[in-house]
């Protein structure tokens, strides 16, 4: 694929500022942002999103692998359509490399996170370059946490005189003693002595005066204990003369300490202090959001995102650069729209075309329209220079763009502001905000596409029964098993094991598990031989439960165990029951979400 | 200081000693020639280094380098220390608490590097010879039906303080050597038996379901298919003698179809079907071609390779079955072995039973026991002598430090972290340091092996296999001040058996602030003598952990709380575990349960003394939460991990029996909380003596004026009144 070989800009901290810069420039002008991330593993074993979750548990499984994972690659590709041939893509990738770095000795923006050796092993054959990564990678903060280091972390800064209320007599006081000892101080620098004192005389001088350098200028430090006083002082320095410029230098506490006040030798000098400043005010908020100026950039640029895997790409940048995820699917939708108001999940796009539906991945997706439909799509990135190169998650980003641009040539969707009235067009609207909990485990390139008949359907919660307490057997052995332990299970079921202790049945009704759990609960004894299997069962509630607990330590058995022997007395307890898609890649929609 | 405050209280021992002063400490070794010789002036020190390419001949060198050496070094760089901070050790944890501690950083974290270093004496020149080694480890999943999910836990710290160091993470992630634990081989081995035995490793699955011919393709692909293999059965069978000239001219050869011999039997290696096609090549066989087996095995690289081969008669077949089942299985075996990986290196040390010297190196040997050998036991008592069975003479640099007297006095006022010991001690390979050489009377040489010098690199300050060397040159150091001669020790003599190190080894500091160690031949923990506490000794008894309280909330204003309500002597001490969570400890034991009924009292009622009590500013909010010390051992022994301590106090709690525990604490269900109750209500009449209108007070008393004063008095009263009671039932 010529698009995907192509190259994205490399971006560390060491060319961080610059890139920024082309980034917003870029960002304006085009219709997309693509987004792709790189990160340490996703959860194994039950831990994972399996076709039992409902929107709502999956989204705590989505919240579990955000917050112990840590992406080392985020790759960022503003994309536009050409203006003059429609199947041609301009696109900009950036593959920014980021590490968590406590930067300012806070422990922050995260204390440790996991990783998996079988993601570190292929992203070492796809040759990832890990000591750029953790050696050059853009630290960052989260929103949350900027505004907690902020009032932990202060920097000596300028501040306006305000226009102060009537002065007291104490104040006066303070006022007159602070000017006579800034102007005699001054005096010294802005009037050269008459003679030619010697350096002795000089440092001498130097000493008695009080004097600092501040660089290569002259300063001095003005003790204040109040916020009045840090007033005062700067009403004063403005008074005395223009050539002073005045930095309130806070404690450890946030409080002012002192006022700093600079000589400057003219206008001109004055000015490139004052630059001096506030590129290190600049340099301090790099440090303060690092990478997240990106996410900002993104966020206040309002451009649709287009992702892969939304559910988890978008908790992950949620934890790590706006602030801890909500307990709820609800809360989660209500932020992240404050943050994009637009996400594109390319899962949910191409469902949109029924032969596409059982694409497995990007890659399928992205052969079944080569091979089954005309789309021609070129992919131009005009950006040239040497720090170029190809890297997974870069590619990933350029698959995305190339998917994206080809189903929205078929299914007709136009960039906002190009929408022609007339024609029936789709604007990116009618997409965005539904997010599909990725099902499938890890990302094959697998572009086998099999052909199986479209088996979706949606089932209640309430037909969905877990079990456990078996011992190692195949789920064909199991299903034979259960069948001549009790007669619910001569009833139609489907069976999976969910990982190596706990399987889920799925029945037809809700009838049916609703009588195994009142029996188990009331041990009826004619289920004496299920439970001298040492077989045990829950309903889906429980199943719930574990996951709201966050009990991802355990097998699934043990934790269902736990949450179940605790609430043997309020079993049966009425639920309200949801619905999941059985078998399928499941569907959330936000807006379903944000109407309840 | 505010930064180097707070990594006092993060790291743990070494990595804090070594960045606390590894700014202030210039004393980098300078890169210079290979062989450093132990009287001279020269920085660099050739390191092995050892990934997946070369461990094999690394292995047998290493063999014969350990037989010959007195002592090896050892060292391990891991990928993190703590999985919270506050899983740091404190000098107040209870021994078996700490020891929860470092099983979970041990458990939860990866080694990166093993550093492994013997020392042989030579006689003839009088000094050491080291040979420094250093492994990269990387845990790949080696098996393909091992299940369990390899993943492990990176401390931002840690990684980026290797990264400062220039650890190659490339080398360690792309070439590391991967490991199975003597445990883990076991069960794989298990595992195979068990396949074996039950014949489900048969190569090919019999019972295959059929697949529907779903469309016209199907249906094509299977009939060319039939006639295929017929006619090439058909060429076998009339042709009974065939040869290699067979293979070459033959017309059924092409891309799709090579025809090969598999164990003396005509074959087919089939190439480029999809799974699909294979299915219904496999049911071709099934249905049609009694004498075809379908045959997939694994080649060298780990691809499957599919064959059709041609078998004489249901006799022949079974044997061919039979055959293909042992290689099977003596492949299997073969990758179980090359799996074990870096742990042959653990085996070695430990069938030649030498003296291994780490610095410091609890933890170390916690990761090796957790890596190499299996699951962590829950007591330190079963981990120190599962420990010495396997590695049976451990000395610690750290412990012999403390031991020897002039040791003591040199190093006064110094930091103990290995490299400022090591250029104290071993000045000679610090270029920078002019101290008078007498400090560093036993020579050391490094012997690189000139003829692979493309895998020799200077060593630099924590990578393992240089730790390994400097650890290993201070401790010969130490035995010189220790009065332990080398001048008659015979080479390749176990300094494991030298009489006057005896009382030294198998002792370890489980902690730099334990002020113990830990006795690995017996599994008792002693307190150390030199060590000077920060604390007094802790009565665990009289302890209570209590979180869940506002963040807003000091340490100091806890204090000042209980000490309203319980005397001003009445804490001993209060330790904050992080900003969450304190423990209390009580003068008197009483206090623990007094505490906790008054809280579960408090809690229950709703009237104005539970909201004016003093204890109220630690239990609003609601969530406050409080128990005894074995619930805070349960907590840190959990696989749970959270950041701040009370997340992992509710999340432990809510998810296990130990709920109860708590619960049984708080909730005093017996008189004590009646009691309680009955205090409430006989301080309330004391106080509606004086009348005014405080706002937050229940509806029994709307008019009456109750000053704070009064109703601290009244509880005073309560208090004592309910002492007596509760001392004369």
């Amino acid at each position: 694929m010529a698009a995907a070989r192509a190259a994205a800009k490399q971006v560390t901290k060491r060319n961080f500022p610059e890139a920024l810069q082309e980034l917003a420039a870029h960002l304006k002008e085009c219709d997309y942002v693509a987004v792709a991330a790189l990160k340490t593993g996703a959860p194994t074993g039950w831990r994972r999103a399996l076709p039992v979750d409902t929107a709502e548990t999956a989204y705590l499984k989505a919240k579990l692998a955000a917050e112990s994972f840590q992406p080392l690659h985020i790759a960022v590709c503003p994309f536009r359509f050409d203006a003059t041939s429609h199947s041609t893509v301009v696109a900009y990738p950036y593959n920014f490399h980021l590490f968590p770095r406590d930067e300012l000795q806070l422990g922050m923006p995260s204390y440790s996170f996991s990783c998996q050796t079988s993601y570190f092993s292929s992203m070492a054959r796809d040759g990832f370059d890990f000591n750029m990564c953790i050696y050059d990678g853009i630290s960052y903060l989260s929103r949350v946490q900027e505004s907690l280091a902020r009032q932990k972390i202060f920097i000596p800064h300028l501040r306006q005189p305000s226009p102060s209320p009537s002065t007291t007599v104490a104040d006066s006081v303070f006022t007159t003693r602070i000017k006579s000892r800034i102007q005699h101080w001054r005096k010294g620098y802005a009037e050269p002595s008459k003679t030619a004192d010697g350096s002795l005389v000089n440092s001498l001088r130097k000493l008695i005066l009080g004097g600092e350098s501040y660089g290569s200028r002259p300063s001095m430090s003005i003790d204040v204990c109040s916020d009045r006083q840090v007033q005062l002082v700067l009403e004063t320095i403005n008074r005395v003369s223009d050539d002073l410029v005045p930095l309130v230098v806070p404690d450890k506490a946030g409080m002012s300490r002192a006022v700093r006040v600079i000589f400057t030798s003219s206008e001109e000098d004055k000015n490139l202090l004052l630059m001096d400043i506030q590129k290190l005010e600049d340099e301090h908020s790099v440090k303060f959001r690092g990478f997240r100026e990106v996410i900002d950039l993104l966020s206040s640029s309002q451009k649709p995102i287009i992702s892969y895997n939304c559910l988890n790409d978008l908790t992950m940048i949620h934890t790590k650069f706006i602030g801890p995820l909500p307990p709820n699917m609800h809360e989660f939708t209500c932020s992240l729209r404050m943050v994009f108001s637009s996400v594109v999940d390319v899962g949910h796009l191409w469902r949109e075309i029924g032969p596409l539906r059982n694409a497995k991945n990007i890659q399928a997706a992205l052969s079944y329209l080569q091979r089954q439909y005309f789309v021609p799509m070129e992919i131009e990135i005009p950006q040239q220079d040497g720090t170029n190169s190809v890297t997974k998650g870069g590619e990933n980003v350029l698959r995305i763009t190339k998917l994206f641009a080809k189903l929205s040539m078929l299914l007709k969707i136009s960039p906002k502001h190009q929408s022609q009235s007339g024609e029936q067009h789709h604007t990116v609207e009618d997409f965005c905000n539904i997010f599909y909990p990725g099902c499938m485990a890890g990302e094959s390139d697998d572009v086998d596409c099999t052909k199986e008949p479209d088996i979706t359907r949606t089932v209640s919660t309430d037909s969905v029964i877990f079990l456990w307490g078996f011992r190692k057997t195949s789920a064909k052995e199991l299903r034979y098993l259960l069948t001549r332990l009790h007669h619910v299970f001569s009833n139609d079921f489907e069976l999976r094991l969910l990982d190596k202790t706990c399987s889920v049945l799925i029945f037809r009704s809700s009838d049916t598990p609703m009588e195994l759990l009142r029996e188990i609960s009331s041990e009826s004894p004619s289920l004496n031989n299920f439970f001298s299997e040492g077989l045990k069962a829950a309903g889906f509630d429980v199943y719930w439960k574990v996951c709201r607990l966050g009990l991802w330590d355990s097998d699934l058995a043990e934790a269902l165990e736990a949450v179940s022997s605790e609430q043997a007395t309020s079993a049966l307890s009425g639920h309200g029951t949801s619905e999941i898609y059985w078998n399928s890649s499941l569907m959330l929609d936000i807006k379903e979400y944000l109407e309840c | 200081m505010q930064s180097s405050r707070r990594l006092a209280r993060a790291p743990p021992p070494r990595t804090l000693f070594t960045r606390l002063y590894s700014s202030s400490s210039s004393l980098l070794p300078a890169n210079g020639a290979g062989d450093g010789a132990g009287s001279s002036r020269v920085g660099g020190v050739a390191v092995k280094q050892v990934t997946r390419g070369n461990l094999a001949e690394a292995l047998e060198e290493l063999r014969a380098r350990v037989r010959d050496a007195a002592f090896v070094g050892l060292d391990l760089e891991m990928s993190g220390v703590t999985s919270a901070p506050w899983r740091d050790t404190f000098e107040l944890d209870r021994a078996d608490v700490r020891y929860l501690k470092l099983r979970d950083s041990a458990q939860r974290f990866a080694a990166l590097q093993l550093g492994v270093c013997p020392f042989r004496w030579d006689p003839a020149k009088s000094a050491f010879v080291a040979h420094p080694h250093n492994f990269f480890i990387f845990p790949r999943k080696e098996l393909p039906d091992d299940i369990s999910s390899h993943e492990f836990l990176c401390q931002t710290t840690s990684i980026d303080f290797l990264a400062k160091y220039q650890f190659d993470f490339n080398t360690c992630f792309h070439e590391g050597i991967s490991y199975l634990s003597r445990a883990q081989e076991e069960e794989a081995l298990q595992k195979l038996n068990v396949l074996y035995h039950d014949g489900i490793a048969s190569p090919n699955t019999s019972e295959e379901e059929d697949v529907p011919l779903r469309s016209t393709a199907d249906l094509l692909f299977t009939e060319r298919m039939k006639i295929k293999f017929k006619e090439w059965r058909d060429v076998i069978i009339s042709n009974p003698r065939m040869d290699n000239h067979w293979l070459e001219c033959n017309k059924f050869s092409t891309h799709q179809f090579q025809t090969v011999f598999f164990k003396m039997h005509p074959a087919i290696l089939l190439n480029g079907f999809t799974s699909h096609q294979l299915k219904l090549i496999q049911q071709v066989l099934r249905k049609d071609f009694k004498d075809l087996m379908y045959i997939s095995t694994f080649g060298e690289d780990n691809t499957s390779e599919k064959r059709v081969v041609y078998t004489d008669d249901s006799n022949d077949s079974v044997s061919l079955m039979k055959d293909l089942q042992e290689d099977l299985l003596r492949s299997r075996e073969a990758r179980v072995k090359s799996a074990v990986g870096i742990r042959h290196v653990i085996d070695l040390l430990a069938s030649e039973r030498k003296l291994i010297v780490g610095h410091s190196c609890f933890l170390d040997i916690a990761q090796v026991y957790s890596k190499f050998i299996g699951p962590l036991p829950s007591t330190v008592k079963e981990f120190a002598l599962g420990i010495h069975k396997i590695l049976p003479y451990i000395a610690d640099t750290r412990h012999l430090m403390s031991a020897s007297d002039s040791v003591q006095y040199l190093m006064r006022q110094k930091s103990k972290s290995l490299s400022s010991v090591f250029s104290l001690l071993c000045p000679a390979f610090h270029s920078t340091v002019a101290e008078p050489s007498t400090l560093s009377p036993v020579r050391i040489e490094v012997e690189a092996d000139e003829t692979m010098l493309s895998c020799f690199a200077s060593g630099a300050k924590h990578e393992a296999g240089y730790d390994a060397f400097m650890t290993g040159c201070v401790f010969a150091q130490l035995c010189d001040h220790l009065d332990v001669k080398f001048e008659h020790l015979p080479p390749r003599d176990n300094l494991a058996m030298n009489n006057k190190l005896q009382k030294y080894i198998n002792l370890l500091s489980p902690s730099f602030n334990s002020g113990t160690s830990l006795d690995l031949s017996t599994g008792m923990e002693r307190p150390d003598t030199g060590y000077k506490r920060r604390y007094p000794t802790v009565l665990y008894d009289n302890v209570v952990l209590i979180w869940g309280y506002q963040s807003e909330l000091r340490p100091r204003d806890i204090k000042d709380c209980i000490c309203k309500v319980f005397g001003p002597a009445s804490v001993t001490t209060i330790f904050s575990i992080d900003s969450t969570a304190v423990l209390v400890q009580f003068s008197k034991q009483e206090s623990v349960n007094d505490f906790m009924d008054l809280k579960a009292a408090l809690e229950k009622t709703d009237s104005a003394i539970s909201v004016l009590h003093p204890l109220s500013t630690i239990l609003e909010g609601g969530k406050t939460r409080a128990a005894n010390y074995d619930t805070y051992r349960d907590i840190c022994g959990s696989s749970v991990s959270k950041y701040f301590f009370a997340d992992q106090a509710e999340a432990v709690c809510s998810s296990s029996k130990s709920l109860l525990k708590c619960e049984n604490i708080d909730a005093a269900d017996t008189p004590g909380v009646i009691l309680n109750e009955s205090i409430l209500d006989e301080t309330i009449p004391t106080s509606e003596k004086h009348a005014g209108g405080t706002k937050n007070v229940s509806k029994k008393e709307d008019d009456s004026e109750i000053s704070c004063q009064d109703i601290l008095d009244a509880l005073q009263d309560g208090k004592a009144l309910f002492d007596k009671r509760t001392r004369s039932t």
